[in-house]
């Protein structure tokens, strides 16, 4: 057991715990609010290599793995940064697995924005996540991945979480990039690259949901007092920082799992969305709660964390849902386990 | 980072499952169900001779040399197979604070017998008007030439009456009020003046009340400094909200799921594939998996020498009481049938489960004391509590 991150890892961290703090302030994040999407932020982003790091250096990328992007991904959560950072890196390591070079190389490039359609059914009629910004959605259909070209007009949509999302339509056009049980498996890994991800952006926004709100709860009094003197105001914030400590151990459990393919790495994917999904969501509404009023406003910074933890769980998966994954994962289907009970009742 | 099991926990759960089948008898079971004493002589001086009542301490010292991931597995073995550990574990918060505060004779006299597992020590903290504020301390010792008189009274001496001693806090400054003041003692409890009333609690646990009238004590057995008893209980009670908590919430994971694989619903399916069960066995499964994260990382820090603050001591037990309500609905009528009659699914364990979690999350520091200390510590909030 280590739980230490290595030097490598920390000083990325770091560099990207600062990239973010200068420059998805709350001020860039509400200029970026119209679109959904920050260009400039994105231009840099890119600049950085971050998007690849989670691919093979033979490939363009960094040669990093999961646990390097979840790094990426919590400190652009902790900042609530306008770019579509989950679904593209998790896109990137989609073409890796399929070997798409061209692509990918304009993806890591910047030259195409790539993403991911992580929803059912056929991607044109999906409300995409970052369809409008993206160029290019990869998707499912049948054991086909597909390439989806963004048609040219699209209407993007304005939502509560203020992503860049939108429906693409039939005009879209598709290339098929690859076909079999191999492709479908790989899209599969990439939803699976997308729970993870998002888990570690809720875990960055929770703590810093719970940051927000212990520092209006250590200045602003009420009846004479601190009102984090209030166990009522105090305590659950104790209850969320040690479940947002929990969700950040499950989400990089779940990212090593992942990199040594375990049996278990799939189930844990998911188990780290859904437990993320709720801490960042409790963090996040008792944080605003505590503002009073105040927390309601727009002028107030928490409201973009409460919208946006709830905002970046809805447009994936409803974490309801996927507690019948987790059961599949962890149990097999229902139906699937002939038990000894189930044998002895039958012969009886 | 690594999330794997170091390969070497095979070999003490090995040793630790062996130990298990020679020295966890049916009998013992059945006498600590009975009893609720948290205690089997036996078993504890068996432990002791493998050094195992304190783990991590030296060979030199009676310890095993073990490391904390050592440690928690040979633990997680013997408390999953029901083996009683209380005694042990309380007599080790002890054991550590005299071997990290007592004077040189003390450690001497004391130590080499909790390590051996011939000497068990109780917890003196609480008294009847004083729960979670452990410093509002009655109990007096007065000086009395090389020896010290104590009066007064005690709660929740779990195994007193099994006990050899009692770490007692007692107030020898009168005019003292709160943290000051504080001077701790081992009583022998053998000393005359002690009377010992049982305490019996649903968790099938028996503890007691204690009290001590005129019991005189030798200055040998004062631990650390007069009125200094605030700096001795400190190291005690940190090790105890920073100590390794076996996984409750895994072990109820653990029987829920075989209930759920083995038992058939009126159909014949079996209850796994039952949507509710399976929806509720999918969300117990992460909370059973991120007690055990917490409690690793106490493991893990500790193995750096640094404190991890009471995460996993407040999580793992709110996670175990939500769950324990959780399972016996799942399971019904059934799960509530107790250890004692043949029906019992899987010896009980629901109903045992429902009974016993509520305790834990108020001994070893209740739930909102461990939350006014990371609200404070890690977080920066203004003290809730009145300053004494």
């Amino acid at each position: 057991v280590n739980l230490a991150l290595t030097d490598e890892q920390h000083l990325l961290q770091v560099t990207f715990s600062s990239l973010f703090a200068k420059e998805a302030s709350p001020t860039r994040v509400r200029i970026a609010e119209s679109i959904g999407h920050d260009p400039g932020l994105w231009e840099l982003l890119i600049e950085t290599g971050a998007l690849g790091v989670g691919v093979s250096e033979d490939l363009g990328g960094g040669g990093g793995g999961l646990l390097e992007l979840a790094l990426i991904a919590e400190e652009a959560g902790r900042r609530v940064a306008p770019v579509p950072f989950p679904e593209t890196a998790a896109a990137a390591r989609l073409l890796a697995a399929c070997g798409v070079r061209d692509l990918l190389y304009d993806a890591l490039s910047g030259a195409r924005l790539v993403s991911l359609a992580t929803g059912s059914g056929a991607v044109e009629r999906q409300l995409l996540t970052d369809g409008a910004v993206a160029d290019i959605v990869l998707g499912l259909q049948g054991d086909q991945v597909v390439a989806v070209h963004r048609p040219n007009d699209v209407r993007p949509v304005s939502n509560m979480g203020r992503l860049p999302m939108a429906r693409w339509g039939s005009a879209a056009e598709v290339d098929i990039l690859a076909e079999g049980d191999r492709p479908r498996r790989a899209f599969a890994a990439a939803l699976d690259d997308v729970r993870i991800l998002r888990s570690a952006a809720l875990n960055g926004l929770a703590g810093e949901a719970i940051e927000i709100g212990a520092a209006y709860a250590r200045e602003r009094k009420a009846f004479g007092l601190p009102i984090g003197t209030y166990q009522a105001v105090a305590h659950p914030f104790a209850d969320m920082l040690v479940a947002k400590d929990g969700a950040q151990l499950l989400t990089w459990k779940a990212c090593w799992a992942s990199a040594e393919q375990l049996p278990r790495a799939s189930s844990l994917a998911a188990m780290a969305y859904v437990f993320s999904a709720e801490t960042a969501y409790a963090a996040s509404q008792h944080s605003l709660h505590i503002h009073g009023g105040y927390g309601f406003t727009v002028e107030c910074d928490i409201q973009l964390y409460y919208r946006r933890a709830k905002a970046w769980v809805t447009t994936f998966a409803d974490p309801d849902r996927e507690l019948n994954v987790i059961a599949d994962r962890n149990f097999g289907a229902a139906g699937s386990t002939r038990t000894p009970a189930r044998v002895e009742h039958q012969k009886a | 980072m690594d999330f794997s099991e170091p390969p070497h926990l095979k070999d003490i759960r090995a040793e630790a499952e062996a130990f298990v089948a020679e020295h966890v008898t049916p009998e013992l079971l059945e006498d600590e169900l009975r009893t609720g004493d948290g205690v089997s002589r036996p078993m504890l001086r068996s432990m002791g001779a493998k050094g195992w009542v304190a783990p991590m301490w030296p060979k030199e010292e009676g310890g095993a040399g073990l490391d904390p991931f050592e440690t928690a597995a040979m633990l997680a073995v013997i408390r999953a197979a029901g083996g009683p550990t209380v005694g042990p574990g309380t007599t080790m918060l002890t054991a550590n604070a005299i071997r990290a505060v007592g004077s040189p004779q003390l450690r001497q006299r004391i130590l080499p017998g909790v390590a051996a597992g011939e000497t068990l020590i109780c917890l003196g903290y609480t008294e009847p008007e004083g729960g979670s504020d452990v410093f509002a301390c009655k109990t007096r010792s007065v000086r009395d030439g090389d020896e010290w008189v104590i009066n007064g009274q005690k709660m929740f001496t779990t195994f007193a009456h099994r006990a050899d001693y009692c770490f007692l806090l007692t107030r020898s400054d009168p005019a003292s009020n709160g943290p000051r003041g504080l001077t701790m003692f081992l009583v022998p409890m053998d000393s005359p003046g002690i009377e010992i009333q049982a305490l019996h609690t649903m968790g099938y646990e028996r503890t007691n009340i204690v009290f001590y009238s005129d019991v005189r004590v030798s200055d040998e057995l004062r631990v650390g400094e007069p009125e200094q008893g605030l700096h001795v209980i400190r190291a005690a009670l940190e090790a105890e909200q920073n100590v390794a908590p076996t996984s409750r919430t895994s072990h109820l994971y653990d029987a829920a799921v075989s209930w759920a694989r083995e038992t058939a619903d009126a159909a014949g399916d079996p209850m796994l594939d039952d949507p509710s069960v399976r929806r509720r066995l999918a969300r117990l499964s992460i909370d059973a998996e991120v007690s055990e994260l917490l409690g690793w990382r106490v493991a893990f820090l500790e193995q750096l020498g640094a404190k991890s603050g009471p995460h996993a001591a407040l999580f793992g037990p709110e996670s175990y009481v939500r769950w324990s309500k959780e399972m016996l609905d799942m399971v019904g009528p059934a799960g509530m049938v107790d250890w004692a009659d043949p029906e019992a699914v899987h010896g009980g364990v629901f109903e045992y489960h429902f009974r016993c979690s509520v305790a834990s999350t108020i001994y070893g520091g209740s739930s909102e004391v461990l939350r006014s200390l990371i609200a404070e510590q890690l977080l920066g909030l203004a003290r809730s509590r009145p300053k004494s």
